[in-house]
């Protein structure tokens, strides 16, 4: 499966960074009119920052503004909806609210500054943010990691991918009326961040990962405590899931709700959990393959509920992972004896994270020991054309189902 | 078949008894008008998200902020505290500007930004009634800490 993430302007003319059965590859798009390969090239050749940006006229229909100063959606970003009552028939998505161009500002910096901006372009995925940052650095500058830090990037993603579900899956039973189940996932959300905060003194896992190495690695005193506490959550969180599908109350605000199709989620380009929802097996798993590869979660339906309850197992068995794994990190230590020194400093490189809304890709032009372009290409850029297309036909209430199901920010996709 | 929610949620009691300190020294003298309640609204001017995850967090119910009458407003016409996340990006400025227009007096403003060393973002600009400033992402803690004090709260609840 081929899917294009992005499109880089380089010094020998466009480049398409493709993700081929889960691996990042660049390729020329000279001669291959990639616009009939890649539906979503013009999408991401534009790159619109008011998405979906066709105003709509008709009897009585007029402009709903919503945003970039709201309580329902607290990211400053802005939706226009059209509509001529309780239907919206269009929805106009602008993130140009919260452009801060971290690429740009990126530029002559040395890496590892550069990294430190990279885990701030959207803070609740930092981790994919710098693990493919400096993946790319690292490939540019052709340094080779070590297991340990290999290891510990995709342990430290996973507990990534653990808190952002879980705050999904609270904003949904919150959209949806269901306090208690909300208030319990909530509880569930704050556990995660100070077992993040517990691993690498970080709520947000900001600061640990550096290009080629860790800036310090977990303590090993710690590791059984923190195992058992992603057992209790994964036991915590299977309890309330299973309760939660015998409501009907929540199942039916979710079901049928922005139901995306196959051919859709391949039209825009998506990746991760709203892709799987519609029952595509992506490849995003196999980046970690160097570790035991985590099963694919999919569902047919494609539709809000479908999208919740892959993000529910994807949960469960991330705990699962983090269990099996931090249980058996102690013989990795062995293995951390160099330390990495730059013996490069001009290069190109470019690299793929499975953040917890999908594929997270940088392209990086280093230059004496400075970044001289950074391409960043997040999930949450696609996953707003698909909310944007979603909304269309849906009345007002099903608002919060559509967006906060897809897992999408602003921060990541105006960065 | 439907299991009811009620019983389930009655099983754990998940909020914490603990003192909330905040380590931010308030710029203002605070009014005792706050002290039975204060109503914040929350306005991201171009924070990079994780402080709108620690408002989230800090809504769970560990913190169970309401025991103290703290409560998070949909409207700044309902606010005593308008509580300002990020470094205002040139974009932000104007709605942050209406949405203070926009609160009743006495208000306070407090800004927390996590960007405070982005070149491009220029300097803070100067706010009305600016009681604290942070940077960096406090946690939900510290945040609860901090409005203890602006509405001069007693700390321990049960």
């Amino acid at each position: 499966m081929k899917v294009l993430i992005g499109i880089i302007a380089t010094d020998e003319g466009e480049r398409l960074f493709i993700l081929n059965n889960g691996q990042p590859v660049l390729v020329k798009a000279d001669g291959d009119n990639p616009e009939r390969i890649y539906s979503n090239y013009s999408i991401l050749k534009q790159h619109p920052s008011k998405i979906n940006d066709e105003p709509m006229k008709g009897p009585g229909v007029f402009r709903f503004r919503y945003g970039p100063v709201t309580a329902g959606v607290r990211e400053a970003g802005c939706f226009h909806l059209y509509t001529y009552g309780e239907k919206i028939l269009r929805a106009t998505i602008d993130i140009s609210w919260k452009q801060r161009e971290i690429g740009k500002a990126m530029q002559n910096m040395p890496p590892e500054s550069a990294l430190s901006m990279a885990e701030r372009v959207c803070s609740n995925f930092a981790m994919s943010h710098s693990v493919a940052f400096s993946r790319a650095v690292e490939m540019s500058l052709n340094i080779s990691p070590s297991l340990l830090t290999k290891n510990w990037r995709m342990l430290l993603i996973e507990s990534e991918r653990i808190y952002n579900h879980l705050y999904v899956i609270y904003k949904l039973a919150s959209a949806a009326a269901q306090r208690v189940l909300a208030a319990h996932v909530s509880a569930l959300f704050e556990d995660a961040l100070r077992l993040n905060e517990n691993i690498t003194g970080s709520r947000y896992l900001m600061g640990i990962n550096n290009i080629g190495k860790l800036n310090r690695t977990p303590a090993i005193a710690n590791i059984q405590k923190i195992a058992n506490g992603y057992g209790k959550l994964a036991e915590h969180f299977t309890e309330l899931y299973k309760h939660s599908l015998t409501n009907y109350n929540y199942l039916d605000r979710l079901h049928s709700t922005g139901t995306l199709t196959p051919a859709q989620a391949g039209e825009l380009g998506l990746t991760g959990p709203s892709l799987r929802a519609c029952g595509v097996t992506d490849d995003m798993n196999d980046t970690t393959k160097h570790l035991i590869s985590l099963p694919v979660i999919t569902q047919k339906e494609g539709d809000a509920l479908a999208r919740m309850e892959v993000r529910a197992e994807e949960i469960v068995n991330s705990c699962q992972y983090l269990v099996n794994h931090l249980r058996a990190s102690d013989s990795w230590y062995e293995t951390e004896k160099k330390e990495n020194e730059f013996t490069k400093a001009d290069g190109k490189g470019y690299a793929v994270a499975n953040s917890p809304s999908g594929a997270l890709g940088y392209y990086v032009e280093v230059k004496d020991g400075k970044m001289q372009h950074v391409g960043i290409f997040t999930p949450s850029y696609p996953g707003m054309h698909a909310v944007s297309h979603m909304l269309e036909g849906l009345i007002f209430t099903d608002f919060p189902f559509v967006f906060d199901s897809f897992g999408v920010h602003f921060a990541d996709a105006a960065c | 078949m439907i299991r009811w929610w009620p019983l389930y949620g009655l099983k754990r009691k998940l909020t914490e008894r603990k003192e909330y300190v905040s380590s931010v020294k308030l710029r203002l003298s605070t009014t005792a008008v706050f002290k039975r309640s204060l109503f914040v609204y929350v306005i991201d001017v171009g924070s990079s998200n994780a402080l709108n995850f620690e408002i989230s967090a800090l809504e769970a119910p560990q913190y169970n902020i309401h025991r103290f009458g703290i409560y998070l407003t949909d409207s700044p016409r309902h606010a005593d505290v308008l509580l300002i996340l990020g470094h205002p990006v040139q974009a932000m400025m104007d709605p942050l500007k209406e949405t203070i227009s926009q609160l009743p007096r006495p208000f306070y403003t407090i800004t927390i930004d996590d960007n405070p060393d982005f070149p491009d973002l220029g300097e803070y600009p100067a706010l009305p009634n600016h009681i604290a400033a942070i940077t960096g992402v406090p946690s939900p803690s510290e945040i609860l800490g901090l409005l203890l004090d602006v509405a001069k709260i007693k700390r321990k609840r049960s």
